[in-house]
């Protein structure tokens, strides 16, 4: 009994086997098959692509040339508006691309204009940052429905001051916001990225507070401690800055009288760089 | 099976390649025709316009798709023009690299901002890695046109240093609504009083003069500097200066030429830059 219940198992597996392998044939037989007809499809592709470039630069020479433009010619013609249509088109967006680089918003309405979604870009010193992203509710009066924009930031305040009274406005002194503390969170990356005896006591979410020491000489444990305060949230300098180090005759040294000129009037890094090339820190 | 696939791919992989490369030389091709070209084109294109507000059922799906792509980017430009104040008469994009990773594209814009004319150049990196993108702003060039400009040296300078473009138009922008706040103020005080103000160097300048007809050799003259910091901090600064001839000087118990500037400085900071210069002129007109 036993035996004839196992071969009938194992008739069973070799059926199940067979099968498997056939399918995986199958596999390998449809996924050739779709290559095939992908290379197909995109040959086709470049061959139109080929004859409209062709066309194109024929356009352009005749163009520079000055040779008038032949309307009789209806393929053509059509062929043309599309360029045209095409050319105009591409300048445009060239001129949408160029305002989201150097104004940094990017608004999209939906459909029925009830709401509307702005992209705030920062940046700093050349480097683009984060992005954030606010949606606002245009039905009765215009409201924050969605945004991601992070919560040290005080997004209600400004919106209570603002949204409904000057809607540029709103967009403006928050965008500052985002860019300043975009820029001050980027400083202090730069502080670690390139003066790296700069050791970072502490900082907050906001980047307003910030607290660091600088060694003034290789072998000794003289340090000098600096702490910045930024009391305006939408500028990226300091208003206000302490330097303490127990050498209190260090600290009161013209040098470093000047070097607290330097970390008020120039940005962290900046700053820093300037005392490591002077002699002031290592 | 193996090779098969594999040949297969790899005659993908370079159909691929030449479609990109073509389609690249597609777009040179078009942004050379509309920047060489575009004027002579207007007409064709407003013939397709007008065509389609007409409703011609002969337009093609594609072409109307386009016209309608068109007026929709048309619109969110004059959007963008509104909101950030600038306004961007040329725009000539070049790329310069292009490979999967990285793209490298060079911009060069013309414009103005209020009456503050610009031309900006300046080039993108873009670098796409498989779980990040970076995009940096290298080679910065500003040239800026006007009388206003004489004192952004430092400012430009430091901007072009450190390729903040973003800084750069935040402050023009703030810059130029405070040139044309001081434009506005001096012809308004020009146009009320005549007679007692004099804008030696036309309205769009820094100094006002004010000159009772009746104390010909008394002129106070006011500065009005617009100051930008190296990091872009506007600050508007008054400043009065007080001339007298020598009998009047004589006459001058109470000191006032010297005591009239920090006075003034004083009267700002309490009323405002409208009410003391108004003031001032008052005080000449009797």
């Amino acid at each position: 009994m036993d035996i004839v219940r196992k071969q009938g198992v194992f008739d069973h597996l070799l059926m199940l086997e067979k099968a498997g392998t056939a399918g995986q044939e199958k596999q390998k037989q449809d996924h050739l098959k779709e290559l095939h007809a992908a290379i197909l499809t995109l040959r086709a592709k470049r061959e139109r692509l080929f004859a409209e470039t062709a066309a194109l630069k024929d356009l352009k020479d005749k163009l520079d040339q000055g040779l008038p433009l032949e309307e009789e010619e209806t393929d053509d013609f059509m062929q043309l508006e599309q360029f045209l249509l095409k050319s105009r088109l591409m300048q445009l967006k060239d001129l949408q691309t160029v305002y989201h680089l150097i104004g940094g918003y990017n608004l999209i309405e939906s459909k029925q204009g009830k709401s509307v979604c702005v992209s705030f870009r920062t940046a700093f010193e050349g480097m683009y940052l984060e992005t954030y992203n606010l949606e606002m509710d245009l039905r009765r009066t215009v409201q924050i429905s969605r945004h991601n924009i992070p919560p040290c930031v005080p997004l209600e305040r400004l919106a209570k001051e603002h949204l409904q009274a000057d809607f540029k406005a709103f967009l403006e002194i928050l965008s500052l916001h985002l860019n300043a503390l975009a820029g001050r969170k980027q400083q202090v990356l730069l502080i670690k990225e390139l003066i790296g005896t700069v050791e970072i006591i502490e900082r907050n979410q906001l980047c307003n507070f910030l607290v660091f020491m600088c060694k003034i000489q290789e072998e000794t444990e003289a340090a000098v401690l600096c702490t910045l305060e930024y009391g305006d949230l939408t500028q990226c300098l300091p208003t206000r800055v302490t330097i303490e180090s127990e050498n209190k005759t260090l600290a009161e040294s013209p040098q470093w009288k000047k070097n607290q000129v330097l970390l008020m009037e120039s940005p962290v890094h900046s700053a820093l760089l300037t005392m490591r090339k002077v002699g002031s820190i290592v | 099976m193996g090779t098969m696939e594999q040949k297969l791919n790899e005659e993908l992989k370079q159909l691929q390649r030449e479609i990109e490369v073509c389609e690249a030389e597609q777009d040179s091709y078009v942004r050379s025709i509309s920047l060489q070209h575009g004027e002579a084109l207007r007409g064709v294109l407003q013939t397709l316009y007008n065509k389609k507000e007409k409703g011609d059922g002969t337009l093609k799906k594609d072409v109307s798709k386009l016209i309608t792509d068109i007026t929709d980017t048309e619109k969110d430009l004059r959007r963008q023009t509104n909101i950030s104040g600038i306004t961007l008469t040329e725009c000539c994009v070049k790329t310069l690299e292009k490979n999967e990773r990285k793209t490298i594209q060079q911009y060069r814009l013309t414009g103005h901002c209020c009456f503050l004319s610009f031309q900006v150049e300046f080039a993108l990196v873009d670098i796409q890695d498989s779980d990040s993108s970076l995009q940096k702003i290298t080679d910065l060039n500003v040239i800026l046109d006007g009388a206003e400009f004489k004192d952004l040296c430092a400012f430009v300078s430091r901007v072009e240093e450190t390729k903040s473009l973003f800084l750069f138009f935040r402050t023009l922008r703030l810059f130029s609504e405070r040139c044309k706040q001081r434009s506005c103020t001096l012809q308004y005080f020009k146009e009320k009083y005549p007679d007692v103000v004099r804008l030696p160097e036309g309205c769009r300048s820094e100094v006002m003069m004010i000159q009772s007809p009746k104390l010909p050799g008394c002129t106070m003259s006011i500065f009005w500097k617009i100051s930008v910091s190296k990091e872009g901090v506007v600050q508007p600064k008054l400043e009065l200066l007080m001339k007298m001839p020598e009998q009047a000087q004589k006459m001058d118990t109470n000191n006032v030429m010297e005591t009239a500037p920090e006075a003034f400085r004083s009267l700002l900071k309490i009323f405002g830059v409208e009410a003391s210069i108004e003031s001032l002129i008052k005080s000449v007109c009797f």
